[in-house]
């Protein structure tokens, strides 16, 4: 009796729960399946039609481009983010000083509505006054001044000569930041005395500058057009790919989207930091005795163990960038061309602008068997590369 | 446990016996401050909603029409809610079975609402209050129309025109002049327009846009009817059938191209990427980024909003050379009665009134022409429109146009939308680009055009064949859902 008792109050106490589920949920997600066989204007009663909406589906262009765009974006932006998460937990799990305060830095951004960074970042792009914009151009300048200086490609412009403000600025930054930050070396390092560590850090930040000039040579000359455009891109308002003469990548805009998505990699690196922390230290030290490096030790030791967290990372970012609508829809409508329709929007456009919401409801559960394809595929695929200690 | 239990469950009861006892907000909800001056008569009516869009003065003329109206007798009493996406509001409303009285809605939207059965034909309604066909300008009266029956009637009005800077002829009317155009005038052809536009544009060293003098990307509204002004139609009214890739269409677009090319694209988006909305100082026109614009009858308030001193021309849109003019594109913002509202017949009260008085009080206000063939003397006396004759003009001006109403409006103007972004966003191949070089004037011009033909005629004609099987599927499943009701 005590026991009818206790399962009726757990029940009673879970019971509003299980009803808004049901009905916020659980009714939609049958009725929309519903809805994909039926031709449905939302003021009128849906019309059985059978499968004529999946039919349809299967010569619509507009769907096929969202369908691309989507898919596009998650092969860039998954992996993408993964490898930044990743990285960026490794650093938060150095020791270094103040590192509460930078976790608390990248977490951050987590925080902020998704309208409110939609809306910053459309003046984060802004072709003609955006941070990025003005920072990419000065960067490119000097990595222009520095392949002139090394390879005599960058004097564009007549009588400039190879005296270029930026170029030394960003020769003369790491210098000074590689002085200043000497504490952080190494004690051998350290020991030794401030002009050496000087002539050091600018012998280190030459060799930097020139990589940098090397490869701005050599986008320059694989990628002429695309190179042209980085010194100022049109970012959310180009539908043009990049690179340009890949029809199927992705576009600016899509790029741009890309990058933003990047803005909430915090939340993702703290949920790695977590099981980072996990990795017991002595696996370490066995391996120091054993005198692998640090890449040995991160391939051999860290990935393998944090491998639970990664795949489940990867499954939550399937499924969230499949149901990406935010910011396409406040930043570019979907526009330029349909660059950055992304399916749910799609969906949205169906339901609300022609109001078809049988053939909305067709595309969603496409979508939603896309999703489950995709998942399934990562749990097989990571099957033998996930490490579980408790197995 | 036991009083944890019993409080919470206590706590829950007690929410929800607030939620159900607690008094709604009700229209008929007297407000001693508001509603004043209805104070005797504020039990005696039947209250009305009357959800509607706009923002600002816009706003204040339609409370203003509103007021006026409730203060002309003591038997309704309208309240105006001023709605943001009112259309998609509205049709959930409908869909919930609880809409406004009276919703204010785009033309646009007459399709999808009168064919979901969410409005009520007004035919009748008019026959019997005396408002006939020719009480209205035809056109606009035809974009409430749908399938033979009137489902919506005019608000506020609208023609489009094109704007020129009056500074900007001034400063540069000698080179004007030398190029042989009249710096006192609009263009009269789009090949004038052109010439003016090439006059008017000036550069910054590095040859990137400081004024343009035309911009077929400003404001971006009507990419979708570019076409109307070479002689082209998206829709024929005889068939029905899509023609998007007629030949006068084709003209048009690869005209539109020969501005992304002559200029650059990257140059122009940057340059774009430096305007401002459309309601502030930093609106391209506003502030003088671009010469000439093609823009609608409320643009006039706006500038005068936002630079008072501004020296401006309005002058029928050209056309090119041989297509009959003046023209201009109708549309309209329009009123309905929802099925299924509360009070159908004191909202038919409201909408007969609005378009016998309410009509002009609004233009008048907002600083628009009216969509009725003619208005009351107070109306031109002090109009703020102070440019309102073209519009008028235009709006009766035997070759204007509307884009007919089909079942598939919206999605025609979104992938014409498209269609354009992607012709002007096209590049030229290196072959072309090669062909062009050392051509300057009418030569580069026509080069450009040609080059792009095939492209703008492929374009609009993947458009054409999209939407017409959108619409033939529509049209089939309509006649299949009619013949399985009756």
């Amino acid at each position: 009796m005590a026991n009818l008792r206790r399962q009726v109050a757990g029940y009673g106490f879970i019971l509003p729960w299980l009803v808004a589920l049901a009905l916020f949920i659980g009714y939609p997600f049958v009725a929309g399946f519903y809805f994909s066989f039926c031709d449905y204007p939302p003021l009128r009663s849906p019309a059985f039609i059978g499968l004529d909406n999946y039919a349809e589906l299967l010569g619509d262009a507009k769907f096929h481009r969202s369908l691309g765009v989507t898919l596009v974006y998650a092969a860039v932006a998954i992996p993408l983010g993964v490898v930044l998460a990743i990285t960026l937990a490794m650093f938060l799990n150095a020791r270094i000083r103040g590192q509460s305060f930078y976790r608390v830095i990248f977490y951050i951004p987590h925080l902020v509505p998704t309208v409110v960074v939609a809306i910053l970042w459309l003046w984060i792009f802004n072709p003609e006054f955006g941070l990025l914009n003005i920072v990419l151009a000065g960067l490119m300048s000097a990595a222009d001044a520095w392949t002139g200086l090394f390879f005599g490609l960058g004097a564009e412009t007549p009588g400039q000569g190879f005296f270029r403000p930026a170029a030394v600025a960003l020769l003369a930054a790491p210098a000074l930041a590689a002085v200043a930050l000497g504490p952080i070396m190494p004690a051998a390092v350290r020991r030794r005395p401030a002009l050496r560590r000087l002539l050091a850090s600018l012998a280190v930040a030459a060799i930097l500058l020139a990589a940098v000039a090397l490869l701005n040579a050599v986008v320059h000359g694989l990628l002429p057009v695309d190179a042209k455009k980085l010194h100022s891109p049109g970012w959310l308002a180009d539908g043009n790919p990049l690179p340009a003469d890949l029809s199927f990548a992705p576009s600016w805009a899509l790029w741009a989207l890309i990058v933003m998505s990047m803005w909430g990699v915090g939340q993702m690196a703290i949920i790695y930091l977590a099981k980072l922390q996990d990795v017991p230290v002595d696996l370490y030290e066995a391996a120091d005795i054993d005198g692998a490096n640090w890449l040995q030790k991160t391939w051999q030791i860290t990935l393998p163990m944090i491998s639970p967290v990664i795949l489940f990372n990867v499954v939550m970012s399937i499924i969230g960038t499949f149901q990406v609508f935010t910011e396409p829809y406040i930043m570019t409508a979907g526009g330029p061309e349909d660059k950055t329709r992304f399916v749910a929007l799609f969906v949205y456009d169906y339901t609300f602008q022609y109001q078809r919401v049988g053939y909305a409801s067709a595309v969603a559960w496409v979508l939603f068997v896309m999703i489950v394809v995709l998942t399934i595929l990562a749990f097989r695929i990571s099957q033998k590369r996930v490490y579980y200690a408790g197995r | 446990m036991r009083g944890v239990h019993v409080g919470l469950a206590v706590l829950i009861l007690a929410v929800i016996l607030v939620a159900w006892f607690e008094p709604r907000p009700a229209l008929e909800d007297f407000d001693p401050v508001r509603h004043a001056a209805f104070k005797d008569t504020w039990n005696k009516r039947v209250h009305l909603s009357y959800w509607e869009k706009w923002g600002s003065f816009e706003a204040d003329a339609c409370q203003k029409m509103v007021d006026t109206f409730n203060e002309s007798q003591d038997e309704i009493f309208v309240h105006y809610l001023r709605t943001s996406q009112v259309d998609r509001k509205s049709m959930l409303a409908a869909i919930g079975r609880d809409p406004p009285d009276v919703v204010g809605l785009w033309n646009f939207n007459v399709v999808p609402f009168a064919e979901g059965g969410a409005l009520m034909p007004l035919d009748d309604l008019m026959k019997a209050s005396g408002l006939t066909r020719d009480f209205y300008i035809e056109n606009y009266l035809k974009l409430g129309e749908f399938e033979g029956r009137i489902w919506a009637l005019p608000t506020a009005a609208m023609t489009l025109a094109l704007f020129y800077n009056k500074e900007h002829f001034r400063r540069k009317a000698q080179e004007l002049r030398a190029a042989g155009l009249d710096p006192d005038r609009a263009p009269q052809t789009i090949e004038e327009l052109d010439r003016y536009a090439d006059v008017l544009n000036a550069f910054e060293p590095d040859g990137s846009p400081r004024i343009m003098g035309f911009l077929p990307t400003e404001p971006g509204w009507y990419n979708h009817v570019w076409g109307y002004f070479f002689g082209g139609r998206l829709v024929d009214p005889a068939t029905g059938k899509i023609t998007t890739d007629e030949p006068a269409n084709i003209r048009a677009y690869a005209w539109i191209k020969h501005y992304a090319e002559a200029y650059g694209r990257e140059k122009l988006l940057r340059f774009k990427s430096g305007f401002g909305t459309f309601d502030s100082p930093f609106n391209a026109f506003i502030e003088g980024k671009v010469s000439m614009e093609v823009q609608g009858v409320w643009f006039p308030m706006f500038i005068r909003r936002h630079r008072p001193q501004m020296e401006f021309g309005v002058a029928p849109f050209p056309c090119a050379e041989g297509v009959p003019g003046p023209r201009s594109l109708m549309e309209m913002d329009v009123i309905g009665i929802p099925r299924h509202c509360k009070h159908p017949k004191e909202a038919w009260r409201f909408v007969c009134w609005v378009q016998k008085e309410g009509l002009a009080i609004l233009g008048r206000l907002q600083g628009k022409n009216i969509a009725t063939r003619s208005a009351p003397p107070w109306f031109h006396q002090g109009h703020p429109n102070l440019e309102l004759d073209v519009f008028e003009m235009l709006a009766v001006a035997p070759a204007s146009f509307i884009i007919p109403n089909t079942l598939v409006g919206q999605e025609l103007r979104d992938e014409m939308t498209r269609a354009f972004e992607h012709i002007w966003n096209w590049p030229i191949e290196q072959e072309g680009k090669d062909r062009l070089a050392g051509l300057s004037g009418a030569e580069r011009k026509a080069m450009i055009e040609t080059l792009c033909r095939e492209e703008v005629q492929q374009t609009l004609a993947e458009v054409r064949r999209e939407i017409q099987r959108k619409l033939d599927a529509k049209i089939e499943r309509r006649r299949l859902q009619k013949s399985s009701a009756d």
